[in-house]
């Protein structure tokens, strides 16, 4: 048994620094203030700095193995992954989850076309899946696909689409065959600057931008931009949605436990520092264990996808792990704050420009987006328990 | 990277499974747990053929583990035990194996390791007055008494004493701080009393030092070293023992709940019982993961040793003995009956919460370790 990941051998450090003034030298300045969580700028200008930014990496050689067809050194993508999340601006544009089922269901065609634009940064993805009324209960979908000569006309709406309002191309589920529930969706490549596409963003909680509603127009999508068979859409966008929860959660930066031992410390409670109160060392003291463990259920999946024995109740247990845990923090981190707690970004008296309150208005994104966490303990039970599938009701 | 167990340590694990559905299932524990006696030395004989209480021990002393990994073997075997609710001294033999091995002299070393790596020696641990792993809490005072040692006092909450040739005794000192010293039982003075206590699977006792003398021999030098690593053991092996009868229990009440129908249906299609049975399975992998990277990262000497071991401590029984708690309510009237082995599963919990330091006490430990690693300018 061990956790070991091989060391990089030194005759990497050449790349390594090539690489780290490389980005030194191309890295944007943006206006866009950055939050934590999966946010999307506001500023056109600023997606334009970012897409210059990611095509000169691209351009000089350093492709992530996410949007290639062949799988790079491993040692060189490792050190390309450390040093874009170091760089602290954002190297992935868009929502990539399209890459993985482009790889896997994809023609050669449709791979050669839109995956090597993706790396580059010249065509940004929005996902459109969730729809008002299919949002856990997604196989119920009701944006149709008809198909006409050489096309499919799309008509309906899509909502929570991140990235979609600086989106060149979407990663579309419509229903195409004359079926209810999974079997009648089909996956798609839709150009999102077709006539009938009407992106609105949506403002969230937050009161930033990072969701959008799509309405589709009778928009016209070739046959031949269809990912995967007639009615495969589900298989398609499971793979896809797997990636995307046990994605969650690997954010760097700081360790959050050590931010709230220092908010602890900086602030009192019962006229003396939080950090001495013996109930605010015991909660600590539980989410440092509980942040631990969730690293070592990474180090399992690791070892468990390695060995090809992951379980359908593995994803959606790091899933709702890591969102439960990082709820509680930021909820933790506010009290710890006391009445300081109410003021927010742009007021003197908040506390560390207001990341904490942020960070617990997006909390509720990371607990319901990728499914919701009802959701997970559904599959959980189901198919990682084999406990029988709840049943449909009649509408 | 592999956070999995070898082939070597699954047939390790088939092995025992094997030898304790044949040889003391909880069943048959079940039968033995209203007797005076639980424990059975024969079983606990062949138990040490199978490694039980050699892995720790030097290969000069007869002992040898299956891997190079002897605290992950460990775990294999706690993992076993534990799921069948195993009475024996498994966790503290152990522990006093590991400490001799690692702190006493080559003479304590010949004389009881291949003792205790055969079965023939099993001993417990007097830690404290109160159970807690506190200084403080040391009821047993030894002194000076010749070229030897003198104890008075007592040491409560001792698994297994009752049973034990040998005793691993943390004593207060003359001069400040502790000394350990290994005590064979029975000797003059000393005396125990089996409490009757919650947990019907095993054996605690309340043991009275009435000026036992020991030669000076008998030390075992470290001080409170030897109890912090003593300590640590005990939390993971306690630990692994909790992950297999949480996962014995998990399985068995997920089995239930397909079966048992009420209202035309299984219990199990009702979204309340699902949800809840998620949470369970989400709470027993985080105490197989807290309780497997303990075991690796103190056996490999890892830098983050003590971190994952009060991790272990912080989070695995308390999680056990909620699970176990769960399993009782899913279970519904026939989980609350005598007859049913759900209460005895409950019944362990809530004393493995309490041995070793109990949540509380390694939550705390972990939070002195995170501040210490914490700038003063507070991580920002």
């Amino acid at each position: 048994m061990d956790v070991i990941v091989p060391a990089i051998p030194g005759t990497y450090d050449g790349f390594r620094a090539t690489l780290r003034a490389f980005i030194a030298e191309h890295k944007p300045t943006l206006a866009w203030k950055q939050r934590t969580g999966l946010r999307v700028p506001d500023r056109a200008a600023d997606v334009e700095l970012l897409r210059t930014y990611v095509r000169a990496i691209h351009d000089a050689g350093y492709v992530l193995d996410r949007f290639s067809a062949e799988p790079g050194d491993p040692h060189e993508q490792r050190i390309l992954e450390q040093e874009l999340v170091a760089a602290g601006v954002p190297h992935v544009l868009g929502n990539p989850l399209v890459a993985g089922a482009l790889k896997h269901f994809g023609t050669d065609e449709q791979r050669s076309t839109y995956l090597p634009p993706m790396a580059r940064g010249d065509h940004i993805w929005t996902q459109l899946f969730s729809e008002p009324d299919a949002g856990s209960d997604l196989t119920s979908l009701q944006t149709r696909a008809g198909r006409d000569g050489d096309d499919f006309v799309v008509v309906g709406q899509k909502v929570w689409s991140t990235w979609a309002q600086w989106s060149d191309y979407g990663y579309l589920l419509a229903r195409t065959e004359p079926v209810e529930g999974p079997a009648g969706i089909s996956a798609f490549i839709l150009d999102m600057r077709s006539p009938g596409v009407d992106v609105r963003p949506l403002r969230e909680m937050t009161g930033t931008t990072d969701f959008n509603e799509v309405f589709f127009d009778e928009v016209r999508v070739p046959a031949v931009n269809m990912i995967g068979a007639p009615g495969e859409g589900w298989r398609v966008a499971g793979a896809s949605l797997a990636e995307e929860r046990s994605n969650v959660g690997g954010a760097g930066g700081v360790d959050p436990v050590q931010r709230l031992v220092g908010l602890a410390r900086r602030h009192n409670r019962g006229g003396r520092p939080a950090v001495e109160d013996g109930a605010v060392r015991q909660q600590i003291g539980g989410f440092a264990a509980r942040s631990r463990i969730q690293r070592h259920l990474g180090q399992r999946m690791a070892t468990k996808a390695m060995k090809g024995q992951i379980t359908a109740a593995d994803a959606p247990l790091a899933k709702i792990w890591f969102s439960e845990l990082n709820l509680e923090m930021v909820e933790a981190a506010l009290a710890l704050q006391g009445a300081r707690s109410m003021a927010v970004e742009g007021d003197e008296l908040t506390v560390e420009d207001g990341r904490w309150q942020d960070a617990f208005l997006y909390a509720r994104a990371w607990t319901i987006a990728g499914g919701s966490n009802e959701i997970m303990r559904n599959l959980i039970a189901e198919r990682g328990l084999g406990l029988p599938r709840e049943p449909r009701g009649q509408s | 990277m592999d956070f999995g167990f070898g082939e070597d340590q699954e047939l390790l694990r088939s092995t025992t499974r094997r030898f304790l559905t044949e040889h003391q299932s909880l069943a048959d524990v079940r039968r033995s747990m209203e007797e005076p006696d639980l424990f059975d030395p024969v079983v606990w004989r062949q138990g040490a053929d199978l490694g039980w209480t050699a892995m720790l021990v030097p290969a000069e002393h007869e002992g040898g583990s299956v891997t190079g990994q002897p605290l992950v073997d460990l775990v294999v075997l706690a993992e076993e035990l534990g799921r069948e609710l195993n009475p024996g001294p498994f966790v503290p033999c152990n522990v006093s194996a590991d400490a001799i091995a690692r702190f006493g002299t080559e003479v304590q070393a010949k004389e009881h390791l291949p003792r205790l790596a055969r079965g023939e020696t099993t001993s417990a641990w007097c830690l404290s007055g109160d159970g807690s792993p506190e200084p403080s809490a040391v009821e047993v005072r030894a002194s000076r008494s010749g070229d030897g040692w003198r104890l008075e006092g007592v040491a409560r909450y001792v698994h297994a004493a009752a049973d034990a040739t040998l005793l691993l005794v943390t004593a207060t000192g003359p001069e400040s701080g502790v000394v350990n010293l290994l005590v064979p039982r029975p000797s003059a003075g000393l005396t125990d009393r089996v409490l009757t206590g919650l947990d019907l699977t095993r054996r605690f006792a309340e043991v009275h030092f009435d000026g036992v003398t020991v030669p000076g021999a008998a030390e075992l030098a470290g001080g409170w070293a030897v109890v912090e690593r003593c300590l640590s053991v005990a939390t993971v092996l306690q630990a692994a023992e909790s992950v297999g009868a949480a996962d014995h229990l998990f399985t068995a009440t997920v089995e239930y709940a397909k079966k048992r129908v009420q209202f035309g249906r299984t219990i199990g299609s009702f979204q309340a019982i699902k949800h809840r049975l998620a949470n369970l399975l989400i709470e027993l992998e985080g105490m197989r993961a807290a309780a497997h990277y303990a075991a690796l990262a103190l056996g490999d000497g890892l830098p983050d040793a003590d971190e994952a071991v009060a991790t272990a401590g912080a989070y695995v029984d308390d999680a056990f003995a909620h699970l176990a708690g769960e399993a009782i309510q899913l279970h519904g009237g026939i989980g609350f009956t005598w007859e049913h082995d759900v209460h005895l599963f409950m019944r362990r919990a809530k004393v493995n919460q309490v041995l070793y330091g109990d949540g509380a006490w390694h939550r705390e430990r972990l939070i002195r370790l995170v501040e210490a690693a914490t700038a003063p300018s507070g991580g920002a």
